[in-house]
């Protein structure tokens, strides 16, 4: 146990990675003659709540949240389907670059509001968060249909290999890039101890503000595969997705104090909630008792990784 | 080491600064030069620490010049012109060794440094200051809390400072640590790097600086080379000079009742020296010290709560005798602890001044099980009248009190459980004048009905005349008491400063 401990003080998302393994094991176990639709699918199936995860984790490594994040992807989907597609803007050589755009700006805002105006994360992503779910419900008040080629190319095959693993991996592409820079660590720094970080003129405030931005851009681009998969606007699913995403983040052994955790990690930890969904839904356990099981798994995960932890972790008195 | 000749590094003129009513800084002014050490003596609230956060840049000046001229020498690319060290061990626990010496010293993206260069740099001034190898990459909440501190001054001394400023950055060092970190020093100040310092241990300030600026009350009275000053003239100098009497209407040193609470063998932190004490009937036992020396920590303990290891008693005039573990225990058994943050962990600011008051003892109030209003009045009354508590309604919120009078209202919660013994946490801190007159006469009230009372405070006036007997607390432990003739200015502060003390080889 001992090893596990000090693997998991330098690794905290291998809680979610072996639950996820142990996970798919079941479900193969539980669902053999599904094998032929079912086990394609899953990544493309699997990529707006792993990409709502992933851009959730950037402000709280930082010591903050974006409440936003959900909206933002939903946002980012009504977007094309409403707005942009009706327009006669159909390239990916336009849409791409303008819904990337708008995944910056909303960010941005979110990080202008915590970082430079000091407005508690909590209450200025919530507010944007009923901001967006606002526009989005405007722009699309019932779900209606929409999509194009290339948009749905983004969760098809080539061959048996999925595309939106691809696309999955731009945000790790670009994370991986900025750890060969100075900004994630000034990030974890911020969020692990910004009194320390402050101290010893770590840029906190640019940081904090980026991680915002950041998990916009991610965002914008979970838009884009939600479009691929529904090929239709719904406005429906913004606030389910918030939370789900913090779950995700959670369960991947991101600590919410800031300053611990990795886009890994929340990629298993949405890996794990995508597959108990799919586990209680063969079993025909009823959607009810679904956010049942999610609530506790959050609380066991949490409650082991901070029980594995909590020594390492305890800052000594002076 | 003649640093007459030596360039000006830093020169601070009359530089003043207040936080809202509160003066720190009234007149405050300083001058470093390269190739000296420069230490700041001065006790509490003398605001030496403002004068420090203003020197590292921290906080702005209300008024005053402050000019720092860097040495002009060909520089590193990370180079800083200040450089500060804290008395708190900043580490980021989260991250390894290496990054946390160099935490701070990169853009947002870019690094001015190669990593080689960095790792080269910091396992060189680690192993000067650890006198070992550590290994860059372990996480730095694996190293005890003098290699984290000295990770903090690496993280200083890295940026090649024209100026370092120590603020108390040594008294989480080990012994050995702390030699080879003024070994460094000095070689240091042989190249001209001029060095601010705050310590709390006079052998530290007479072994190693050049010049001594003395505060009080927000002023730099005097700086005196370090050959001319020894520990009786600086002492004088913070004390004022005056050799002073105590008040005159100090009652004489009360005759000490039976001991009411006992403390054996009591630990405070796992290093610090053992302390055995017994608190009296009548008695007010003052704990002074510079800030930070564990103060707290033995009211709380006292509390039972958050010692290492010992036993506190508590006696009771009936034979009964009661261990302490816990604030609960000891309120059952007559010990009432009174916190020094009001705002934050006595009141209760959405209540009224009457609910406030009333916490502690709801169950006085009761009538079947419910609280009659009429009998919490009536007992809030009497508490009203003997502490002076000025108040429109009962009903009102607190927060519409003065400090003063909510700190009596609060004072009065604890009164009403009838403590035999009274640990007061700074009472008069932030209250005016004539609250603090009005709870001095309370507390000698007290105790001459019997009460054993301790009281911290940071007021050496205080000290001199609201108590009986001065407990000075240095590094978690007694280090002095002083009572009736022995009870001066001149020897708190000595104390505070480790004066008389063995130095330590």
């Amino acid at each position: 146990m001992t090893g596990f401990r000090a693997a998991l003080v330098r690794r905290p998302y291998l809680i979610a990675v072996v639950l996820a393994a142990i996970l798919l094991a079941v479900n193969v176990v539980a669902m053999p003659s599904a094998a032929a639709s079912y086990w394609p699918g899953l990544i493309a199936n699997l990529a707006p709540l792993a990409f709502v995860a992933i851009a959730s984790t950037p402000s709280v490594l930082g010591g903050g949240i974006d409440l936003s994040i959900g909206p933002q992807v939903v946002l980012s989907n009504i977007v094309i389907v409403m707005v942009l597609l009706p327009a006669g803007i159909d390239s990916p050589w336009a849409v791409i670059p303008i819904v990337l755009a708008l995944g910056i700006l909303i960010g941005t805002i979110n990080g202008v509001l915590v970082a430079l105006l000091r407005f508690p994360a909590m209450i200025a992503t919530l507010c944007v968060m009923f901001v967006l779910i606002g526009i989005a419900q405007r722009l699309a008040p019932q779900p209606a249909g929409g999509s194009t080629p290339w948009i749905e190319f983004l969760t098809s095959r080539a061959g048996l290999f999925p595309i939106a693993a691809l696309v999955i991996a731009v945000p790790f592409a670009v994370w991986l890039v900025l750890r060969r820079t100075s900004f994630v660590r000034n990030l974890l720094a911020a969020g692990g101890d910004p009194i320390a970080a402050t101290s010893a003129g770590v840029p906190v405030s640019a940081v904090r503000l980026l991680s915002y931005t950041l998990g916009g851009l991610f965002a914008s681009i979970g838009g884009l595969m939600l479009t691929s998969l529904l090929r239709s606007a719904d406005a429906s699913q913004a606030s389910t997705l918030v939370l789900i995403g913090l779950a995700a983040v959670a369960l991947g052994g991101t600590a919410f104090t800031g300053g611990r955790g990795g886009l890994l990690g929340s990629l298993a930890g949405a890996l794990c909630i995508f597959l108990i969904q799919n586990l209680l839904t063969a079993l025909s356990v009823p959607a009810v008792w679904i956010n049942v099981i999610y609530g506790l798994l959050l609380v066991g995960s949490v409650v082991l990784s901070a029980s594995l932890l909590s020594q390492k972790n305890v800052r000594q008195p002076v | 080491m003649n640093p007459g000749g030596a360039p000006i590094l830093l020169s601070c003129t009359e530089i003043a600064k207040s936080f809202g009513p509160t003066r720190a800084l009234v007149e405050a002014s300083l001058e470093v030069r390269g190739g000296e050490v420069h230490a700041i003596l001065g006790e509490n609230g003398s605001g030496k620490s403002t004068l420090v956060k203003i020197v590292a840049q921290m906080q702005r000046p209300d008024s005053g010049a402050l000019v720092v001229t860097p040495r002009g020498r060909s520089l590193g690319p990370a180079h800083r012109t200040v450089a500060t060290v804290f008395q708190e061990v900043l580490v980021v626990t989260g991250q390894s060794i290496v990054e946390n010496v160099w935490l701070g010293a990169d853009g947002v993206f870019g690094s001015p440094l190669p990593r080689r260069a960095k790792r080269r740099a910091a396992a060189e001034i680690l192993h000067r200051l650890c006198g070992r190898e550590l290994d860059l990459d372990a996480p730095v909440a694996r190293l005890s809390l003098s290699d984290q501190q000295a990770c903090c001054i690496a993280r200083a001394l890295v940026r090649e400072p024209d100026l370092l400023v120590l603020d108390e950055a040594t008294s989480a060092l080990d012994l050995q640590t702390r030699d080879r970190f003024f070994d460094l020093l000095r070689e240091l100040r042989a190249d001209g790097m001029g060095t601010v310092f705050i310590s709390h241990r006079m052998d530290e300030l007479l072994g190693l600086s050049d010049r001594i600026t003395v505060m009080k009350a927000g002023r730099t009275i005097a700086t005196v080379d370090r050959l001319q000053a020894t520990a009786d003239t600086l002492v004088r100098l913070m004390t004022g000079g005056t050799r002073d009497e105590r008040t005159a209407d100090r009652k004489p040193p009360a005759i000490a009742g039976r001991p009411v609470l006992r403390a054996d063998d009591l630990r405070l932190t796992r290093s610090s020296a053992p302390i055995d004490l017994a608190l009296h009937a009548g008695e007010i036992v003052g704990v002074a010290g510079l800030e930070g020396h564990g103060q707290e920590r033995l009211l709380l303990a006292l509390w039972g709560e958050g010692a290492q290891s010992g036993s506190v008693t508590r006696l009771d005039g009936t034979k009964r005798v009661d261990r302490l573990r816990s604030p609960r225990q000891a309120a059952r058994s007559g010990v009432a602890y009174v916190p020094r943050d009001r705002r934050k962990a006595s009141i209760f600011a959405p209540l009224s001044i009457v609910e406030n008051f009333a916490v502690t003892t709801l169950r006085a109030d009761t009538r079947l099980g419910l609280i009659s209003p009429k009998r919490r009045a009536r007992r809030f009354r009497g508490f009203q009248e003997r502490l002076a508590i000025r108040l429109g309604r009962q009903e009102d919120a607190i927060t519409t009190l003065s400090g003063g009078n909510q700190q009596k209202a609060i004072l009065a919660r604890w009164l009403a459980t009838e403590p035999e013994v009274l640990l007061l946490n700074d009472p008069t801190r932030g209250i005016d004048h004539g609250a603090k007159n009005d709870i001095y006469d309370l507390l000698r009230g007290l105790a001459a009905e019997g009460a054993a009372i301790a009281m911290l405070s940071s007021e050496l006036e205080e000290h001199l005349t609201v108590m009986d007997r001065v407990i000075v607390m240095r590094e978690n432990s007694v280090f002095a008491e002083f009572s009736g003739d022995s009870l001066t200015r001149e020897n708190l502060v000595s104390a505070f400063f480790g004066v008389g003390e063995e130095v330590p080889a």
